[in-house]
């Protein structure tokens, strides 16, 4: 997720909504488990991963539009559509995905064990998801560093004005990366459904959205540093979590320490004297 | 004559929703016109409703209440600001902190201090009734038995103007949101008037925050606010920067909000998660409509190094 959102920042755009792509992402997933039944698990997966990217993007088309299109300030439409994807998510649970054994709860149905993603390593959480994401740390590395849609995208990002000159079309940048910006949240969204947690319920949104944001922009938008800064961030994340399960710390608190989190960050990053990237 | 009734209803409701988004964006209004963007609103408001309703519930008199959620929010805009401002750290990523932080932290303390049920109401402040105007049919009700802050809140609106415009502070602070630079070579101090800027916001986010526990609800709960602060930054920008034109969509979409609200009431068969999409989808449909040419501080979300 941070990679699709450090590719939308070097174009000078701001994915903020991840969050909603996320969510949208996860509940696609679950759909194409409940609703495709006709295909075989292993393929149904397949399609699960594909369903999650699909809604991402889908979720991102109003914004990037209106960006494109109007120049409207995207930040505000994708926290806008965040709030709406909280209501989609309530929505999903209370009919289409809600679980047979959901005994009136909003929960749905455990993913059965052959809709999951395998483990690499059983008991843990690492999955073939991980794998998943390290191709694609590939793939945006070729992406940005050797093709010269890369060097466009960086291009608008820095100069927009140098970016007209050269006869590229910022609009059409801005569309395309916050296209697969949004594309590659749902998929991450699809992955931790699939591979983490094998259900929803109206606690899901957990601010992994925002936390990437911050991961992109410590990683300095590349590629290499996105990925580094998502396995020191997740390390944090995954602490928090586990307090909260293991202290029995409410729920809310979560909320808190991630904005503690972002804080201390921000800060830290300030320390280590790292010039601001993104405009 | 039930149509008569829902109407005046719904404008009533309107008109009473007004308060907390309007404090909230004109708060937000002065803060971006000095180069800051606080996307952290939401987590003020937040705050302030908490700490209306705790002052409230401790002292019984709201006013004392919305005083201490002003100063409450007044301190984390400091610390906003510190961020922000001083150390230059990218406004984005400490404005969603802010809200997480907020939207966290006043839950928390909402159950550390009131044990589940054990919540009281708190005394709000009260509709006012002016006899005999609030009898007049239709409008009466929406407009002369209306809680007072509707009044205050929408009496800021050419205060804030005329700050911006008149006085050598709201030009100071203008100044700085465009060209910080020159700004400084005619000797303002860039930073203090951003802190400045920052710290109004957040107190108005705290009067706003305050409205809902200490007027419309009588008791906190988790996210309160869904999500206004947000809209509160949506507004600004329909607006263009100038305090006047927020009261237009703010009115769209309280309207919206308050005929969602109704239906809710009245038991339409709809789901609530529908409705409750309703007022959001409808500000981004406005988008094409009216953020176009929105121009913005030419400085906003610009760090500013001093010149030693």
């Amino acid at each position: 997720m941070g990679l699709g959102i450090a590719l939308a920042l070097r174009a000078g755009v701001w994915n903020v909504g991840a969050e909603g792509q996320y969510i949208v992402g996860s509940v696609m997933a679950v759909m194409a488990a409940v609703y495709l039944t006709s295909i075989p698990p292993p393929l149904r997966i397949v399609l699960m991963l594909v369903a999650g990217a699909g809604g991402g993007l889908a979720w991102m088309i109003v914004p990037a539009v209106l960006k494109a299109k109007f120049g409207a300030n995207e930040i505000v439409v994708t926290l806008l559509l965040n709030l709406v994807a909280s209501s989609f998510l309530l929505y999903a649970l209370d009919g289409p995905i809600r679980g047979k054994e959901s005994f009136g709860y909003l929960i749905t149905d455990l993913l059965p064990a052959d809709l999951r993603i395998p483990k690499l390593i059983p008991e843990t959480r690492l999955g073939f998801g991980f794998i998943i994401a390290l191709g694609l740390v590939v793939v945006f590395y070729v992406l940005s560093e050797r093709t010269s849609f890369g060097v466009q995208v960086r291009t608008v990002g820095q100069n927009l004005q140098a970016a007209r000159y050269a006869g590229i079309n910022p609009a059409k940048i801005w569309l395309v990366t916050l296209l697969l910006s949004g594309a590659m949240a749902g998929l991450a969204g699809a992955i931790h459904v699939s591979g983490v947690i094998f259900a929803l319920d109206p606690g899901y949104p957990s601010g992994y959205g925002y936390i990437a944001i911050v991961v992109a922009m410590l990683g300095g938008t590349s590629v290499i540093g996105t990925t580094i800064a998502a396995v020191v961030i997740s390390y944090f994340v995954v602490g928090a979590e586990s307090m909260q399960s293991a202290a029995g710390v409410p729920f809310a608190l979560v909320y808190t320490i991630e904005g503690i989190i972002l804080f201390s960050l921000a800060a830290a990053q300030y320390l280590m004297g790292r010039r601001k990237i993104v405009t | 004559m039930i149509d008569i009734l829902f109407a005046q209803a719904i404008l009533y409701q309107t008109l009473k929703l007004v308060p907390a988004l309007l404090f909230a964006s004109l708060g937000e209004l002065v803060a971006e016109k000095s180069g800051v963007l606080n996307l952290g609103v939401e987590g003020l408001l937040l705050m302030g409703a908490f700490t209306a309703y705790d002052v409230t519930a401790l002292t019984g008199q709201p006013l004392i209440g919305i005083v201490a959620a002003m100063a409450a929010c007044g301190i984390l805009g400091l610390v906003f600001s510190f961020f922000a401002v001083s150390l230059r750290v990218n406004q984005v990523v400490i404005g969603l902190g802010l809200w997480l932080f907020g939207l966290g932290l006043s839950d928390t303390l909402f159950r550390a201090f009131f044990a589940s049920g054990a919540a009281p109401n708190v005394p709000v402040i009260g509709d006012m009734h002016i006899p005999i105007l609030s009898t007049i049919p239709l409008i009466g009700r929406g407009i002369f038995q209306q809680n007072p802050i509707v009044f205050i809140s929408i009496a800021c609106i050419p205060i804030i103007d005329l700050f911006l415009k008149k006085t050598s502070l709201g030009v100071k602070i203008r100044a700085v949101g465009e060209n910080p630079r020159a700004a400084e070579t005619m000797g303002v101090d860039v930073y203090k008037i951003r802190y400045v800027a920052v710290l109004i916001g957040a107190v108005f986010a705290g009067a706003g925050g305050a409205y809902y526990t200490t007027s419309m609800l009588s008791t906190f709960i988790l996210n309160v606010t869904f999500g206004r602060g947000f809209i509160a930054l949506a507004l600004i920008y329909f607006a263009k920067w100038k305090p006047y034109r927020v009261l237009l969509p703010l009115l769209v979409f309280s309207f919206v909000d308050a005929l969602q609200i109704g239906a809710q009431g009245v038991g339409v068969p709809i789901k609530y998660f529908f409705l409750n999409m309703i007022p959001y989808l409808t500000i981004i449909a406005l988008i094409p409509i009216l953020g176009r040419r929105a121009v913005a501080p030419a400085a906003l979300m610009q760090p500013y190094k001093k010149s030693e």
